[in-house]
């Protein structure tokens, strides 16, 4: 357990340290195929727990080039499919639940590379001339699609899949990124991802993923990431798996703090299992533990409440007399941040090497806190949140909003940038075709002030949507002052109208615009751990390192379209039918009835039959009304017939007054009928009483 | 409407009318004689009816059309008459032989044509009465040259006669059999199917089929012992190809639609905790399946791919054997050998393959080895499922496991057990193409033994291959189209593209084409067309959009104009 040297190490040690990674990174390569799991467990601020695998298979570049037809531990559907469809690099990704980014963190490798939208996401780069990148793409879909049971096929269509020119990933054309939002994930994803693995979950880390465990986490998202470099690196696959767990609370015995105590967990708490036997065909197979640096500043300042001192926890003595926590079993190796530009509060790894456990003795973690601790994780400069405004089926807006998380002297001092008063802002947003949006309309407001464009907006690239071809692109890098409080992007749209059969099942959920991407070009996420042999470090720790810039998603939106009513070609239909119907019938009508002889007849049957029922009704008709019944069945019939000669007479008269007065004068001819119609009550007058 | 229009009455009138009608009270009085017509309807109410039903059929060919669903014409005809073709008569191809005599001078009396006509006797009597798909036509011809040290006599058909060079057979060594293949093809050419007898005296006699289409037969033989076993070697190896009656007929190996064929070589390692075994596939790939895979390409076109499994346990027990100190595997518990939950050999891209799996025992049952239904050890160690691949099991030597160390030994199977374990694949790749791999043909008039080639396949079993597979493929191609032609004429509502339209004619094409070079004997030409044929018909029936049968269905579109019929109905009875 090397003591290792405090922060004050110089900066010079720093790079010193930087060109032995990267001159270890040449002499790594070597012709056999390699394999590596590690898992990193971090505890949350809220309560929970951070689990993240990394599995790496690495198949040497003679096996891309030349003889590839043999993989003893690389999968052999990966090596095909990158052979077949020259990827250059790849990224799928399977999300479910969205990364918090306030509580879980912005500003470290794995917020930033793991943290993804929900759904699946696919971007891929393509090793050929840009105009069979698009053929390529769909094909790539379509085997994945097979590959990982998903309907990553979707992303064939050009309406789903967009590509972005410099915002996403500096790739000069050969790049195409897809989402879908709406894509369900669950264990038939995960069971064809852990086939890639050369133990599976048969034996390893992988053993801990126990289904039920972790699907009810509040976070989950399954990655495969591969870069193939041809002649140079050979295929590199990574594959990782995030999730956030919520330990379920054990009480230890001290719980005088209560609730503001963090709950302590084990592997086994989290996962329902241990870890029995590592992987025996990876090359290393290690878990590691972090503490943040909000979280290892906190108990510094607990150590030094205490009389003890020493405060790194650095070695086993530490360890044991710290007072926030204690663990299980004694870490192997404990790692220090390596930063010049941070003075104190540098994260800590501890590093448990999987190979001397096995089955009579399993490796199961525990971490048990003993005062309570607050802390908050790193945040990226700003924080991004997008929402819709305006009402109504017809039109909206889209707005990014960008606060400031207020730690300046963080970026500040992360910020390598020459020019310091400014901060940059890369935003990628594909918007489906269905949501026109007016780039035109785009407005920028900083500090609740609007701002003209040209101040803000450094570089911009738009492509609006074309309907049912592809959807609008807009990718922008804006500069912001330094002292921004907050910023927010407008866009308005108007929603479009889709035909009838491109409506999803389930149209009246509404559609998603998927996750915009906001990334810091000038904040790297790198984070340097001290190792005593660099030659052999470990994958996850080296892609810790990794220069990326710090990326984060925002939400994804629900937008509520016009939906029709999807039995309406059935009313059509109906209408039409109920009109042909009414026409035929009524000609039918016409050709075989003679009216005046039914009437003749039917009245004729009346009086014929005039028997007691009608008499009886018309009698208990009269008593209902009061009146006396006058035994007449003939006056009726009479008087209704005279109130039908009364209106037919009617009819005549006014059409007889139309034409005799013609159409000018046509009130006066409603005077007359107003008349007419008076006449009618005197006449009718003794017929009333029936 | 209706009595809107009518004229109406005068008011007297209709007292009056009321009061003869309540007086009349005969069966006569339903008619008013006034205003009862009185002439009989006539043009008006004529062309009243006809406008109808003119407007009615004037619109129903548009409702029809409205309700038509795009069918592209399919040749139906061609279709049935080509299956009825493939299923009555068979694809045959016509085929020539020649036999040889050397050395028969003492009987003077021998004489080509006699010859010739006992060897077709012999061969119409061996070939089976029910022809097989895929073989050599009734109608052989069989040439004679008859070389004594007088000279050489010819029958006369000489058309597919190679040049025999008289007296060529002397300095021959008949002990070196890879000598005598050489020589023969120098002087035969190896175009034509061709046996050599040499009547050597004081010799055992010796009958060996050679590499290429020519096979000889040395020793001590009376003229007639040689017709029979000219005509058994005709038939039933250079036509057959030394299948027994009655093996299993149709093709063993899943060809893909296109003609490839992936062989995929798994490792299994059943537990990575023992042992970890690799091996070294670009060493095998050159030396040992390169030559194959070239041997093999009229057929099909193969390629090659390897992976190493890990954690990959067979699904059923074997147990332990006192005697033999191993593991037993019995035949009755084959079906569970491949586990297919846990061996992901998955042939993804791939579209038709073969998986050759070689299985490593864990250290809890090593030796683990396979019984035969007699009781005997079988000795490859190893068995085939026909249409998926081969299995083998490799025991490691010694089945010695280091206890003490976690880590467990990464070894490479050595060179000499490599070329063991795919001596055996090679032997099952074999059986797969429904060919013998023990290298001897004993027939009814003796056993000759069969030169292996050091490709895997001779040209003469390639021959068979060929022919087979082009009968092979003509046979689904015709029952692929015929389940299309059934499919789609027994769902009216499928709607067809023209594309498919397209595909069937073009496989249909094909297959004529392929029918009429077999016929004239152009083996490659009828393999490719056939395969082409096969391939066409196999995209056609799996069209994506074949699956899109109309939502409009029959019952849709009653239910549909049920309504508009219902309302009619409705209001017939309501004014009736």
């Amino acid at each position: 357990m090397a003591r290792l040297p405090r922060w004050t190490l110089p900066l010079f040690l720093v790079l010193l340290f930087q060109l032995l990674f990267s001159s270890g990174s040449v002499l790594r390569e070597s012709d056999e195929e390699e394999f590596s799991e590690e898992l990193l467990l971090r505890p949350l601020p809220d309560r929970k727990v951070l689990a993240h695998f990394h599995f790496e298979s690495r198949a040497p570049p003679s096996l891309a080039d030349s003889y590839g037809r043999h993989h003893h531990l690389f999968p052999k559907a990966i090596a095909q499919l990158v052979q077949k469809f020259r990827v250059k690099e790849m990224e799928l990704s399977f999300t479910q639940g969205r990364w918090n980014y306030e509580r879980w963190g912005g500003f470290d490798p794995i917020s930033s590379k793991n943290a993804k939208p929900p759904g699946v996401e696919l971007w891929a780069v393509f090793d050929v001339p840009q105009n069979q990148v698009d053929v390529y793409w769909k094909n790539l879909t379509h085997s994945l699609s097979g590959l990982f049971c998903a309907s990553i096929n979707f992303l064939e269509s050009s309406t789903t899949y967009s590509a972005p020119q410099w915002s996403f990933h500096p790739s000069s054309g050969s790049l195409r990124y897809g989402t879908l939002p709406r894509e369900a994930v669950c264990t038939e994803n995960l069971t064809p991802w852990l086939k890639l693995l050369p133990c599976r979950d048969k034996a390893g880390l992988s053993t801990l993923m126990d289904r039920p465990s972790i699907y009810k986490g509040f976070y989950h998202s399954q990655r495969l990431h591969l870069t193939s470099g041809g002649l140079e690196s050979g295929i590199i696959l990574g594959q990782t798996l995030t999730v956030v767990l919520q330990p379920t609370s054990q009480r230890a015995s001290g719980t005088s703090s209560g609730a503001n105590l963090q709950p302590s967990w084990s592997l086994s708490s989290v996962f329902g299992r241990k870890v029995t036997t590592r992987c025996v065909l990876a090359k290393s197979s290690n878990v590691y533990l972090q503490l943040e640096r909000g979280l290892v500043t906190e108990l510094e300042n607990l150590q030094k409440e205490n009389p003890i001192s020493g405060a790194v926890f650095m070695d086993s003595e530490e360890l044991r007399s710290n007072p926030g926590f204690e663990l299980s079993v004694k870490p192997d190796w404990a790692f220090k941040e390596v930063n010049s530009l941070h003075s104190k509060g540098l994260s800590v790894l501890y590093e448990y090497s999987m190979a001397k456990y096995n089955d009579s003795e399993p490796f199961d973690l525990t971490l048990t806190w003993k005062s309570p601790v607050v802390w908050s994780c790193p945040q990226a400069p700003l924080h991004a949140s997008r929402f819709l405004m305006g009402s109504g089926n017809e039109r909206g807006a889209i707005a990014i909003s960008l606060i400031s998380t207020g730690l300046k002297e963080n970026f500040m001092g992360a910020n390598f940038v020459e020019d310091r008063s400014k901060l940059e802002v890369d935003i990628f947003q594909v918007v489906p075709w269905y949501i026109k949006v007016y780039f035109h309309t785009l407005r920028v407001f900083v500090d609740g002030k609007p701002q003209a464009l040209a101040d803000v907006v450094e570089k911009m690239r738009v492509s609006p949507s074309e309907d049912k071809v592809s959807p609008g692109v807009m990718e922008l890098l804006l500069k912001f002052p330094c002292d921004v409080e907050s910023a927010t992007l407008t866009l308005e749209f108007d929603k479009g109208f889709l035909h009838i059969d491109e409506y999803p099942p389930d149209a009246n959920q509404g559609f998603d615009i998927p996750s915009a991407v906001i990334s810091f070009p000038y904040f790297h996420e790198s984070v340097y751990y001290l190792q005593d042999n660099s030659l052999n470090k470990a994958p996850m720790l080296s892609k810790f390192q990794d220069k990326s810039p710090v990326r984060s998603y925002t939400e994804v939106l629900l937008v509520p379209l016009t939906t029709p009513d999807f039995s309406m070609p059935y009313n059509v239909i109906t209408i039409t039918c109920t009109v042909f119907a009414l026409y035929f019938g009524s000609l039918l009508n016409v050709l075989r009835r003679r009216v005046g002889e039914e009437e003749r007849f039917l009245k004729n049957k009346a009086a014929k039959r005039g028997g007691r029922l009608p008499q009886l009704l018309s009698k208990l008709y009269a008593k209902l009304r009061g009146k006396e019944w006058e035994s007449s069945p003939s006056s009726s019939v009479l008087s209704s017939l005279v109130n039908t000669k009364l209106i037919l007479k009617l009819k005549r008269i006014t059409a007889n007054m139309k034409e005799a007065r013609g159409k000018d004068v046509y009130p006066e001819a409603a005077e007359d009928l107003n008349l007419q119609v008076d006449v009618i009550p005197d006449v009718t007058a003794p017929s009333a009483g029936l | 409407m209706a009595e809107i229009s009518e004229p109406p009455k005068p008011p007297g009138e209709t007292h009056h009318k009321f009061e003869t009608t309540s007086k009349a009270q005969g069966p006569d009085s339903e008619f008013d004689p006034k205003t009862m017509r009185k002439s009989k309807p006539r043009l008006k109410r004529l062309v009243l009816t006809l406008s109808v039903l003119l407007s009615f059929l004037l619109g129903f060919p548009f409702l029809w059309k409205s309700v038509e669903i795009y069918r592209a014409p399919l040749p139906f005809r061609e279709i049935d008459s080509l299956s009825s073709q493939t299923e009555s008569s068979l694809l045959l191809f016509p085929c020539h032989f020649q036999a040889i005599f050397v050395g028969f001078e003492s009987k003077s009396s021998i004489n080509p044509e006699a010859i010739e006509s006992s060897v077709l006797k012999q061969m119409v009597k061996l070939t089976s009465n029910s022809p097989q798909c895929g073989t050599c036509s009734a109608n052989y011809t069989v040439s004679v040259v008859v070389d004594s040290s007088s000279g050489c006599v010819q029958t006369r058909n000489r058309e597919y006669l190679s040049s025999w060079q008289c007296g060529a057979m002397g300095t021959v060594d008949f002990s070196d059999d890879e000598g005598v293949d050489e020589v023969l093809v120098d002087l035969l050419g190896g175009k034509v199917y061709s046996v050599v007898v040499v009547n050597l005296d004081n010799e055992e006699v010796r009958a060996v089929v050679g590499k290429h289409r020519h096979a000889w037969i040395v020793g001590r033989v009376s003229e007639a012992e040689a017709v029979a076993r000219v005509a058994e070697t005709f038939v039933k190896v250079f036509v057959n190809g030394g299948k027994e009656e009655g093996f299993i007929q149709g093709e063993f190996m899943p060809v893909g639609a296109d003609g490839r064929i992936v062989l995929s070589f798994n490792l299994l390692n059943s537990d990575p905790q023992d042992w970890v075994y690799d091996w070294d596939f670009q060493a095998i790939d050159e030396t040992l399946l390169a030559p194959v895979i070239e041997a093999l390409e009229p057929v099909a076109n193969i390629s090659v791919e390897s992976q190493v499994l890990y954690h990959t346990p067979k699904s059923s027990f074997s147990y332990w054997d006192d005697k033999r100190e191993s593991y037993i595997f019995s035949i009755k518990d084959l079906p569970f050998f491949v586990n297919s939950n846990e061996w992901h050999l998955d042939t993804s891209i791939a579209a038709g393959g073969s998986d050759n799996a070689t299985y490593i025992p864990s250290a809890r049952e090593c030796p683990l080895l396979l019984q035969l239904p007699n009781g005997d050890i079988s000795k490859t160690n190893g068995f085939i499922s026909p249409m998926w691949g081969g299995i083998t099991v490799w025991n490691p030597k010694g089945c010695l496991k280091d206890s003490e160390s976690q880590d467990p030994l990464k070894r490479t199977i050595s060179r000499k057990d490599l070329q063991k374990v795919f001596e055996v694949v090679m032997g099952q790749l074999r059986q797969l193409f429904g060919l013998k791999s023990d290298h001897m043909y004993i027939g009814a008039s003796g056993t000759s033994s069969l030169l292996p080639s050091e490709r895997g396949f001779t040209e003469w079993e390639l021959d068979v291959l060929s022919r087979q597979h082009t009968c092979f493929n003509l046979r689904s191609c015709s029952t692929t189209l015929g389940s299309l032609s059934r499919l789609v004429q027994s769902l009216p509502r499928m709607i067809i593209l023209d594309e498919i339209g397209k595909q069937v004619t073009y496989s249909l094409e094909a297959a004529n084409l392929a029918q009429s070079n077999a016929s004239v004997g152009l083996h490659d030409a009828s393999a490719v067309s056939s395969r082409q044929a096969r391939s066409l018909a196999e995209d056609a029936f799996f069209h994506p959009s074949i699956m899109s049968v109309s939502y409009y269905s029959f019952e849709h579109c009653f239910a549909v104009y049920s309504l508009s019929v219902v309302f009619e109905l409705i209001c017939l009875v309501g004014n009736g």
